[in-house]
């Protein structure tokens, strides 16, 4: 059982390939499982339900949709279908294995008639959003949303999927509004700080492009200060540096001054080499963000 | 008092040590496996809200906390005050309570309110599951071991420990040193939690089950408010909190902190 145990802790939940490995050893790992009965103490149970819809989610990516059926029904048949997270995951499944069209309207449907009998069953709403969104609604994902997060504040996950609906949307500073809220609850999550750098850059083209530039660079740097190999974090340092310099920006009320901006883009560009180098050797570890680090080297090209 | 200098010596039937010392121990222990997993089987896992209003009441106040504590690191002076005075309005108004309406009245009884009377059931089975074995062990302990001297410590201790370590044996003159049946009884209650971290695991195994059936979105189960608490003077106070506070902010600087601490010298 080592094996594969081993290998699903290592996976990074939104990574195509290492889903794919997972994927295919389910039926070995639900094979064994079964041959071995129930396992014994609780907290292995604990790990071993949370596993199981890992493997779910995987399974349903890589369109293995048996495993998948397998897995939902081990889960209901310990949690019962009434269980809220449950049924999310049912819906996750339908709306995976819908044919057509008519089918999701249909998920929909059934979402609605959940809700107005439990209003507050959060992974039902969740669901409800996204599956708006994949019908191409995104209007009534983003109201659902909102009406989500009224309730339940604090969820950072609903808030960066509203950045990122909003951001679709062409809406930029209410996509920054709902990063900021995500990072009041998680201050020191690297990766959505240099996300909020990213969405600052894309929209610092109108009237106070100098002031978002600069809290573009912030962000970026405090992503890099939390986490100092951070490829997305130079990423973005360099090329908002790189902007602010363009423009002459710097200087400019209450901005940094050129030297320092000089100076970070160089460190940006020397790390940014450092960490290609270093990732390029070790190329199997990394082929998850395999696509970040083309990008990089073809930014460290054009330099 | 004690003869000085002198050692006492009791003789003790070697039976005590089999027939009561033993099975005090063994029961105590048992009984607090037992009572574990009853309190794990009676545990009602905490009630999620039914409406989003009561959902919003309730996270509302962690928001407010939220932007106090993590503002300082994330926000500007500008979105910083722009969030500062929705939330402050907001609590002042009572906009995020569950019932604006009932705004300023005494909060209900929570003998009448049956969410409140829910919790006070929990409370009152955890009371009850601590109180119940504690006063039958006691009285059997009382009833067929009192007055016995069953155990000598094998060091010596000052007066003050006499009452505690034995009760029920009424001898003025006996040596600190004697342990009775019924302090024995006491010292087990009170010194056998490490034994039951050891055997049970420790204090969240009681709990995991429970954590499960929950099953993620734990944002949704955390309750701030205690039964009976009145939501609107909480955010009053969470208001004036943060009236009060100072904006800074980490990200003023962060690109010299930056270059200073993991750039090369000769950049």
């Amino acid at each position: 059982m080592a094996g594969p145990v081993a290998d699903i802790r290592e996976i990074s939940g939104s990574d195509l390939i290492s889903a794919l490995h997972l994927a295919q050893q389910a039926p070995a790992i639900l094979g064994q499982e079964s041959g071995s009965g129930a396992t014994s103490n609780s907290s292995e149970t604990a790990d071993y339900y949370a596993r199981l819809e890992q493997l779910l989610l995987a399974c349903l990516r890589t369109g293995d949709d048996q495993s998948a059926h397998t897995c939902l029904n081990r889960l209901s048949l310990r949690f019962g279908p009434s269980n809220e997270r449950i049924m999310g995951l049912r819906g996750l499944y339908e709306e995976a294995t819908a044919k057509d069209q008519s089918a999701l309207e249909k998920c929909l449907q059934e979402y609605d008639n959940t809700l107005s009998q439990s209003p507050v069953n959060v992974p039902i709403l969740k669901r409800r959003v996204a599956l708006l969104r994949s019908l191409n609604r995104p209007s009534d994902a983003i109201s659902g949303l909102i009406q989500l997060l009224d309730a339940i504040p604090t969820d950072a996950e609903a808030w960066c999927e509203l950045a990122d609906l909003y951001q679709s949307q062409g809406l930029g500073s209410q996509a920054i509004f709902s990063l900021e809220e995500a990072l009041l609850i998680a201050p020191n999550s690297w990766n959505i700080h240099s996300r909020l750098g990213e969405l600052l850059y894309i929209c610092a083209s109108d009237g106070d492009a100098s002031r978002l530039l600069g809290r573009s660079v912030q962000h970026f740097s405090r992503s890099i200060e939390l986490c100092d190999d951070y490829l997305r974090g130079f990423y973005g340092l360099t090329l908002a540096s790189t902007r602010m310099l363009d423009n002459d920006y710097a200087g400019v009320s209450g901005q940094l001054p050129k030297k320092t901006l000089e100076r970070l883009k160089a460190f940006a560009l020397l790390k940014l080499g450092e960490i290609v180098e270093s990732r390029s050797i070790d190329d199997q570890h990394w082929a998850s963000s395999r696509s970040e680090l083309i990008a990089a080297k073809e930014l460290l090209n054009r330099q | 008092m004690a003869i000085q200098g002198a050692e006492q010596t009791i003789l003790r039937d070697p039976a005590l040590f089999y027939w009561i010392l033993f099975p005090i121990s063994i029961v105590m222990i048992l009984t607090g496996i037992l009572r574990h997993y009853a309190t794990v089987l009676m545990n009602t896992p905490p009630k999620s809200p039914s409406t989003l209003a009561e959902s919003r009441e309730r996270l509302a106040l962690l928001r407010g906390v939220n932007l106090r504590n993590n503002a300082c690191s994330v926000l500007d002076r500008e979105s910083f005050e722009m969030r500062k005075n929705y939330m402050v309005t907001g609590f002042r108004n009572g906009a995020f309570l569950k019932d604006p309406n009932n705004r300023g009245q005494p909060p209900a009884n929570p003998m009448t309110d049956p969410a409140g009377m829910e919790a006070m059931m929990g409370m009152l089975k955890g009371n009850m599951m601590m109180m119940i074995p504690q006063t039958l062990i006691m009285s059997w302990i009382n009833a067929f071991f009192s007055g016995f001297v069953i155990l000598k410590l094998p060091f010596p201790l000052t007066i003050r420990f006499k009452s505690m370590l034995q009760s029920g044996v009424m001898t003025r003159d006996l040596d600190v040193q004697w342990v009775s049946s019924l302090s024995w009884y006491f010292l087990n209650l009170m010194g056998l939690q490490s034994v039951f971290g050891f055997i049970l695991g420790s204090d969240n195994a009681a709990n995991q089950m429970a954590q499960q059936m929950g099953m993620a979105n734990p944002a949704a189960m955390v309750n701030p408010l205690q039964p009976g608490q009145d939501p609107d003077k909480l955010y009053l106070n969470e208001a004036e909190n943060l009236e009060v506070m100072e904006h800074f902010c980490i990200l003023d600087g962060v690109e010299e902190r930056i270059l200073q601490n993991f750039a090369p010298a000769g950049i």
